[in-house]
C-alpha cells in the first residue's frame, strides 16, 4: 500500500539558499511521525511545501494518491490535509465558535450552502470539539484574547473541523505551559487511536515526540539526516552532532537535552 | 452605559428609527414644498451611501483597502456616456438609457474582476497603492482616448430630467444594497471574506478559495459602484475626466466608512450620511477651506476614533490601521497576553517572522 502522504526529492530554494534539499518523507494512514532538527534546518519550510503554502521547486508530493505538487492550498485542504502554524493563525477578531465554524470542510460547501448561514450540524460539531479541547468556557470569547496555549488548542480544533486524514502540527507545544502540553498529548493520542487521524509533527520537545511517534525524521541544513524509531534517533551520533556540534565526545548529552527550548527540557 | 449601548433594546429602537426615516424619505417627493434641488441633493447622498457600502464590502469585510474605488464610478459613468451620447465629439452610438446604464455597470464589474485578479495578489498597503495607481492610470487613458471619450472636453448626454424618478431609483438601490450587505455578512460566503481579512494564508490552508472569494466580491462592488456612476452620468448629462474620476469620491467612501465603523453593516450608512451633511454645512459656510477642514477631520478620526461610531457599540469593530498591520504583524500586534507564553515566545517569534518574511517573498515570486 502506498503512503498517505508521500514526498519525493522535494527541493525549495530561496535565491541561493537551499532551504529544503532533496527530502523524501512519507506518512502512512493513521501514523504519527515526528520531524525534528535544529533551528533553521527547514522543518517549517518543508511543512509549507507539503501543505502547498510554498511552491515546490523540484520533486513531487502526493497525498491520498493525488499529485498535489502544483495544487493551490485550498484544494489540498479539500483532500483532507490540514495543518497548524508555528506562528498561530486564528481569526483574531472572531469568537472561538466562529473560528471553528469557519474551518468546516469547504469541499462540501456547495454554492447554495455558501450563500446561507452556517447550519446547526456545524455548530454542534464545533461545540463538541470545543468541549473536547477544554475550551468550553471560552466559546464566545474573541480568539485574540486567548492565551498562547489556548490558541494552539483552538488551532488544533480548527484543523479537526474538516475531518482531515492527516494533520501537520507545527510546534503544537511551543508557548504552552507544561500541564497543558500533557493535555494536548492526550488529545492527540485519542484522535489518533479513535479517529485514525495521522499526524506529522514538528517539535522541539523531544519527550513529546518520543511519547507519540513511532518514527522520527531528522532534518539538518535542509537535508534528511536520519530516520528511525525515536530511541534509535536519540542515540544517533550524527543527530547529536547536528544539535551540539562535534566536541570529540567529551560529554555525551542525555537524550532529553536534544531540545533547544531549555525551559521545558526534562531529562528522560 | 456600554451595556446599554450594546443592548438588543437599543437595536430595536435603531430599527424603528431607520424605518421612520425610510417612510419619511419615501413620502418626501410627494410633498408640495419639496423642490428638485432638494431631491437632487438627497440623490447625491444616496450615491455616496451606496459607494461607501460597496467600498466596505472589499475594504471592511475582506480587508482589502481600496484607494482607487472611484475608478469604477468613472468607468460606469463613461461607458454609459459613450453609449448614449449623440454628441459629434464622441462615437455617436446613441443607445437608449436603460441598456447603456446596465452596460456601464457590467463593464465596471468585468474590469474589476480582471484588474482585481492582478492587484489582489498584493497585500495591505501595496494593494491600496496599486488601486490608487489604477485610478490615476484609467483617468489618463480616458483623457487621451479622445475619439472614444471626447478627451478632456468630455461628452454630453441627451438631457432627461426627472428628479423624482432618479430619487426613487437610487433610494431603492441603496435600500437593496443595505439588505444585500446585511444578508451577505450573515452567509458563509460573508464569513469566509472575514476569514480572509483576519488571516488569508490560514483561510486558504483551511480550504477557502481566497482568490475566488475576494475577486468575486471586488467585482460585485465594482459593478455596483459602476451602476451609481452610470446613473450619475445620466442625471448630470455631462461627463469629463475630472467630473467622472474624482479622488474625493474614494476619500468620501473611505472616510464615511471609517467614521461609521469599518467592516460593519451599519457603519458605512451612518458614516456616509453624517459625512455628507457635514460636508454640505462646511461647503455652505466655509467654501474656501472646506477641504482643509475635511482633511483635519480625517486625521482626527484616524487618531482618536479609529473604530468609528460603531466601535462604541461593539468592541470587535476593526480599523484601517489594524487591517494593515495584520498583513505584517503576524502575532506581534497584540501578541500573547499571558506571561508564561511571553517567556517562551522569544525564540519562536524570531524564527516565525523570518518564516513569514520568506513566505511573503516567495508569494511575490510565485506565479500561481
Amino acid at each position: 500500500m502506498s503512503a498517505l502522504l508521500q514526498a519525493k526529492g522535494v527541493v525549495k530554494r530561496f535565491g541561493g539558499l537551499i532551504a529544503v534539499d532533496n527530502v523524501d518523507i512519507h506518512v502512512d494512514e493513521g501514523e504519527m511521525v515526528g520531524l525534528i532538527g535544529p533551528n533553521g534546518s527547514g522543518k517549517t519550510t518543508l511543512f509549507d511545501c507539503l501543505s502547498r503554502v510554498q511552491t515546490v521547486d523540484d520533486g513531487q508530493v502526493t497525498f491520498d494518491g493525488v499529485d498535489i505538487t502544483r495544487k493551490p492550498p485550498h484544494k489540498v485542504a479539500h483532500l483532507g490535509l490540514a495543518r497548524t502554524f508555528q506562528v498561530i493563525r486564528v481569526y483574531r477578531d472572531l469568537t472561538v465558535l466562529e473560528n471553528m465554524e469557519l474551518s468546516v470542510q469547504w469541499r462540501d460547501v456547495t454554492i447554495s450552502k455558501l450563500f446561507r448561514r452556517s447550519d446547526s450540524t456545524t455548530t454542534d460539531k464545533a461545540d463538541q470539539l470545543i468541549d473536547f479541547l477544554l475550551l468550553t468556557r471560552l466559546r464566545n470569547e474573541q480568539a485574540g484574547t486567548l492565551s498562547g496555549g489556548q490558541r494552539r488548542l483552538l488551532e488544533i480544533g480548527m484543523s479537526l473541523m474538516s475531518d482531515p486524514k492527516l494533520i501537520l502540527l507545527d510546534e503544537a507545544t511551543s508557548g504552552v505551559n507544561p500541564s497543558l502540553v500533557d493535555e494536548i498529548k492526550e488529545r492527540l493520542k485519542i484522535l489518533n487511536q479513535e479517529r485514525g487521524v495521522g499526524f506529522l509533527l514538528v517539535e522541539h520537545d523531544i519527550r513529546f515526540v518520543k511519547d507519540l511517534c513511532e518514527r522520527v525524521v531528522v532534518l539538518n541544513y535542509g537535508a534528511k539526516l536520519a530516520e528511525g524509531p525515536p530511541e534509535q534517533i536519540m542515540e544517533d551520533a550524527a543527530v547529536i552532532e547536528a544539535y551540539f556540534g562535534d566536541d570529540g565526545g567529551t560529554h555525551a548529552p542525555s537524550p532529553g537535552q536534544v531540545d533547544d527550548a531549555p525551559e521545558r527540557t526534562e531529562t528522560v | 452605559m456600554i451595556d446599554f449601548l450594546r443592548s438588543p433594546q437599543l437595536r430595536k429602537v435603531g430599527l424603528v428609527i431607520a424605518g421612520l426615516i425610510l417612510v419619511y424619505l419615501v413620502v418626501l417627493p410627494l410633498r408640495e414644498s419639496t423642490n428638485n434641488a432638494q431631491l437632487f441633493t438627497l440623490t447625491l447622498m444616496f450615491t455616496n451611501v451606496g459607494v461607501a457600502i460597496n467600498w466596505n464590502l472589499t475594504g471592511g469585510f475582506t480587508g482589502y483597502i481600496d484607494f482607487g474605488h472611484a475608478v469604477w464610478f468613472g468607468i460606469g459613468a463613461y461607458v454609459t456616456a459613450i453609449l448614449m451620447s449623440n454628441d459629434s465629439i464622441g462615437p455617436e452610438i446613441g443607445w437608449p438609457p436603460v441598456p447603456s446604464i446596465i452596460a456601464g455597470a457590467m463593464v465596471a464589474g468585468v474590469l474589476a474582476a480582471l484588474i482585481g485578479r492582478a492587484t489582489m495578489r498584493l497585500k495591505g498597503p501595496y494593494f491600496s497603492i496599486a488601486m490608487l495607481g489604477t485610478f490615476l492610470a484609467v483617468r489618463e487613458i480616458v483623457r487621451v482616448s479622445a475619439p472614444l471619450t471626447g478627451g478632456g472636453v468630455g461628452l454630453t448626454l441627451p438631457p432627461y430630467l426627472n428628479r423624482p424618478l432618479f430619487y426613487y431609483l437610487q433610494l431603492g438601490l441603496v435600500v437593496a444594497l443595505i439588505a444585500f450587505s446585511w444578508w451577505l455578512r450573515n452567509t458563509r460566503f460573508g464569513s469566509s471574506l472575514v476569514a480572509i481579512r483576519e488571516d488569508e494564508v490560514g483561510a486558504e490552508m483551511r480550504g477557502i478559495n481566497a482568490t475566488r472569494a475576494k475577486v468575486a466580491v471586488f467585482s460585485f462592488s465594482g459593478m455596483s459602484t459602476g451602476l451609481f456612476g452610470a446613473l450619475f452620468a445620466y442625471q448630470f448629462t455631462f461627463v469629463d475626466p475630472d467630473v467622472a474620476f474624482v479622488e474625493l469620491r474614494t476619500v468620501d467612501a473611505v472616510m464615511g466608512t471609517m467614521l461609521g465603523g469599518i467592516g460593519t453593516v451599519v457603519g458605512p450608512i451612518i458614516g456616509a450620511v453624517a459625512l455628507y451633511w457635514l460636508k454640505e454645512i462646511l461647503w455652505a459656510n466655509f467654501l474656501d477651506f472646506h477641504l482643509i477642514v475635511q482633511g483635519v477631520l480625517l486625521i482626527i478620526i484616524v487618531l482618536y476614533v479609529p473604530k468609528g461610531l460603531a466601535g462604541i457599540f461593539d468592541p470587535r469593530v476593526t480599523s484601517i490601521t489594524s487591517l494593515w498591520t495584520k498583513w505584517f504583524g503576524g502575532e506581534s500586534e497584540d501578541a500573547y497576553n499571558d506571561a508564561e507564553s511571553a517567556m517562551s515566545n522569544n525564540g519562536a517569534a524570531s524564527e516565525g517572522s523570518e518564516a513569514s518574511a520568506t513566505a511573503e517573498l516567495a508569494e511575490l515570486e510565485a506565479d500561481r
